[in-house]
């Protein structure tokens, strides 16, 4: 049935270019619909969740699932940076003297700038956030290993951890775009720009690495996950009008 | 005068701290931050002392990643020693460094600063229109509980997302009964108690913020379902009085055990009829004893007999036990039973009557769970079954108890050529007891001898011996035939002379007759024939073990296996 839709959206598209392309899909369209009626063909769908007879998620599900997974990679962010705290002295005071590396990426900060955003270029602040913590994380990871003493195994698993939970969500906020594309969310842009990841950022141009405190680290970490969560919701909400927000 | 002066100079000096005394003011604290939509905030502080002089306060903040410092944009909207910071002044995510300074005439005091992100101190108002609805499921009513979020949380964007949490309580009570509904804005509350009066509550949290104060209490009155409950009960009662009964007949049932006769028919085990445990305990001897004689010997029915080649020997008694005997005749129900009744609820009631009893090698005996000498029998038992098992003609290994001990067997051995003189011989369901003798490789003796001295007047010790002499529960003389056993039908019987017996080898003596006969029985149809060999005879004097095995296993030949000894009706004459 996709394909019909496709061709649904393609030809309303392709109308006004010419009567010519019309009559092609028209008979494409027909062709398909003899197909339809008499099927002899077993078509199996090609669904790319693995399982037999899967169920296609829809954009709800997709929705639902990378809530949790936003909220999953919160709540791991949130452990390591209380964790971290407890085991050190709270000494620093954090605002003045050091920026979190995601600070230049314009993330709204307020309620009406969310709003003004739009859905696709929050997408794309979503994505960029996610990407930019694909290499501190590693190194994070690196850095905590060197010292091999119990604690720094349970930080570097959780490190591991997260950076695992980060790629899966990456990866279903671009499934989730897809599928507001596809459906035709209003305001989901089919040019959207989809950052690389691994964005070079302010940190880690300025410094090296190791320069960077891992309290201070894990505490932009945190609220980057917050900041995350809570665009996917707002997302949410937006696009799922029967959802009860 | 001095005192005027000296109360002067005192009030001058109270006085002069007014203008002396004066200091910097003292330390303010920031209590709190309190955001109630994530879009504005405000900051509480605690001023500390005013050093006397009038004291002004203001709040200084810095945001995250820039040095410059700003100025509480609103100290009014909030009351007093408070900052509100509005929308255009708030940025979430951002990191904010709050002072409060405390100045007077005389210098200004800062505060500790506080470090806060707006994200983190969200605490929203209740919840609001808190609605209680009785609703119907089926029947039966519960609650519904619905209510909207606080008015400023934008939740329907996205923006906030809170969690809701209801606490009810009946009205008498003290403690909440909290729910946590998650995100949904109705909860459903069943198993309430109906005509209740309770009250409901709700409060809400963002996700990591502060929850909000309770809702004003609604309250609301459970409607009365009361006729279910009652209908619910009388089912309920309905049922356990019908399990109650099913539970009483069953055990009604069990006592007379029926059903326990039919899934497992009893084991026919030894047993001497006519034993009343009840009479033993009451302690009369005689009444004992007197019940164990059975009445209608020999049994006029022959309906099981048929089969097997009864042979009966007639015991002689002595007239004074004859007299004894007859006497305590009216005493009791019988000593001996026929096969017929079955009134005895004794399962071990097949006994000596039953064929099987030579198959059985004694494991009836411990059947009879209700004898008092129980453990002896089993002593008996395992003692007779070895002797059975060996068909060893040794008899010196036979444990016999000493005299006057009442058996409860009937003698339940296969091979015969023991030695079993100490067992109890069978007559009809009563047993001779042989308490005594032991069956010697020669001509030994096997008395039966009453327990007790009392019972010697029903039952006499019959002995192998031909000086022995023959007591039994029979108050009826026996007496041996001529030529020592001789075929008898049921109605005859024939005094036994003892002198002339043949050998003969029979199984067991299967009844006393009634009119003083002793029936011996040679089981032709013993299952396991194969003893045949090896079963002894010890019959009358000569106690020889001389295999003889009858081929057949036709009724009126004769067994070749009999355990009882003949003989031991031979010392009639004696007495």
């Amino acid at each position: 049935m996709e394909l019909v839709e496709e061709y649904h959206l393609r030809s309303g598209q392709s109308q006004p270019a010419g009567q010519e392309q019309g009559s092609i899909m028209r008979g494409y369209f027909a062709v398909v619909t003899l197909l339809q009626l008499f099927p002899k063909v077993n078509t199996v769908p090609i669904c790319s969740y693995g399982h037999a007879g899967c169920h296609i998620p829809t954009l709800a599900d997709l929705f639902e699932r990378i809530i949790q997974q936003s909220s999953r990679m919160h709540d791991i962010s949130t452990d390591l940076h209380s964790q971290y705290e407890q085991s050190l002295v709270p000494s620093r005071n954090h605002v003045g003297t050091w920026k979190c590396h995601t600070h230049d990426i314009l993330a709204p900060d307020n309620k009406e700038m969310v709003q003004s955003l739009g859905r696709d270029r929050l997408t794309q602040v979503v994505l960029r956030l996610l990407g930019a913590w694909g290499d501190p994380l590693s190194r994070l990871h690196q850095s905590v290993t060197r010292h091999r003493d119990q604690d720094s195994n349970h930080y570097s698993s959780k490190a591991l951890q997260m950076s695992d939970a980060i790629q899966e969500l990456r990866a279903g906020v671009l499934k989730m775009a897809e599928k507001m594309k596809l459906v035709g969310v209003p305001g989901s842009n089919t040019a959207a720009h989809v950052p690389p990841e691994g964005t070079p950022t302010l940190a880690y141009k300025r410094g090296a690495p190791s320069s960077v405190d891992p309290n201070d680290l894990l505490y932009c970490l945190s609220r980057d996950a917050d900041k995350v969560k809570n665009y996917l919701r707002i997302l949410q909400c937006s696009s799922l009008p029967g959802l009860q927000c | 005068m001095r005192n005027v002066l000296k109360w002067t100079c005192l009030l001058l000096l109270v006085g002069t701290p007014h203008a002396e005394g004066h200091s910097p003011p003292g330390k303010p604290t920031l209590t709190s931050c309190r955001s109630p939509e994530k879009e504005t905030f405000t900051c509480w502080w605690q001023p500390g002392t005013d050093g006397g002089l009038p004291t002004t306060y203001a709040l200084y903040y810095r945001k995250e990643n820039s040095d410059a410092v700003y100025q509480c944009p609103d100290y009014v909207t909030a009351g007093e020693n408070s900052c509100f910071f509005n929308k255009n002044d708030t940025s979430i995510w951002v990191n904010y460094n709050i002072t409060v300074v405390a100045t007077n005439r005389l210098g200004s005091t800062f505060s500790d600063p506080v470090d806060i992100d707006v994200v983190y101190i969200v605490q929203p108002n209740p919840p609001e229109n808190v609605s209680l609805t009785i609703m119907q499921d089926k029947g039966w009513p519960f609650l519904r509980v619905a209510w909207q979020p606080p008015r400023k949380a934008d939740t329907r964007s996205g923006w906030i997302t809170l969690i809701y949490e209801i606490g009810i309580r009946m009205e008498h009570e003290n403690e909440w009964e909290t729910h946590v509904a998650g995100q949904q804005k109705l909860f459903n509350i069943f198993s309430l108690r109906s005509g209740g009066a309770y009250l409901v509550q709700v409060r809400c949290k963002p996700d990591h913020g502060f929850w909000s104060e309770w809702s004003s209490a609604s309250r609301i009155r459970f409607p009365d379902y009361f006729h279910r409950e009652k209908s619910t009960w009388i089912v309920i009662t309905v049922f356990c009085f019908f399990i109650f009964l099913i539970v009483t007949w069953l055990l009604h049932v069990n006592s007379h055990r029926s059903v326990k006769h039919c899934l497992l028919p009893p084991v026919p085990g030894p047993k001497i009829k006519g034993f009343d445990q009840q009479l033993l305990k009451n302690g009369k001897s005689e009444a004992i004893f007197s019940a164990l004689v059975v009445s209608d010997f020999p049994p006029r029915s022959s309906s099981n007999y048929e089969d097997l080649l009864v042979e009966y020997l007639e015991v002689y008694v002595p007239e004074e036990q004859q007299v004894i005997l007859e006497e305590s005749k009216e005493l009791h129900s019988s000593c001996f039973k026929s096969e017929s009744s079955t009134s005895d609820s004794d399962s071990g009631r097949g006994s000596c009557d039953s064929h099987t009893l030579l198959i059985d090698k004694g494991g009836q005996s411990k059947e009879n769970e209700d004898r008092p000498v129980r453990t002896e029998d089993q002593v008996e038992a395992e003692d007779w079954e070895e002797e059975g098992s060996d068909a060893k003609e040794d008899m010196g290994g036979v444990d016999v108890p000493s005299g006057g001990r009442v058996k409860t067997w009937p003698s339940v051995f296969t091979s015969p050529s023991d030695q079993q003189i100490s067992r109890e011989h069978c007559l009809s369901d009563s047993m001779i007891m042989i308490t005594e003798g032991v069956l010697g490789p020669d001509p030994s003796e096997f008395s039966l001898s009453a327990t007790k001295p009392a019972v010697a007047q029903l039952c006499k010790p019959v002995k192998s011996r031909s000086d022995i002499n023959i007591s039994t529960f029979v108050h009826k003389p026996w007496s041996v035939d001529s030529d020592g056993v001789r075929p008898v039908t049921e109605d005859t019987t024939a005094f036994l002379q003892p002198f002339l017996l043949q050998e003969r080898d029979y199984s067991k003596v299967k009844r006393v007759g009634a009119d003083n006969t002793l029936l011996l029985q040679r089981l032709a149809d013993v299952a396991d024939v194969d003893d045949c060999e090896d079963q002894t005879i010890s019959t009358g004097i000569d106690l020889k073990t001389t295999p003889v095995c009858m081929d057949s296993i036709m009724p009126g030949q004769e067994a070749t296996s009999a355990y009882v000894d003949t003989a031991a009706i031979f010392p009639m004459p004696t007495h």
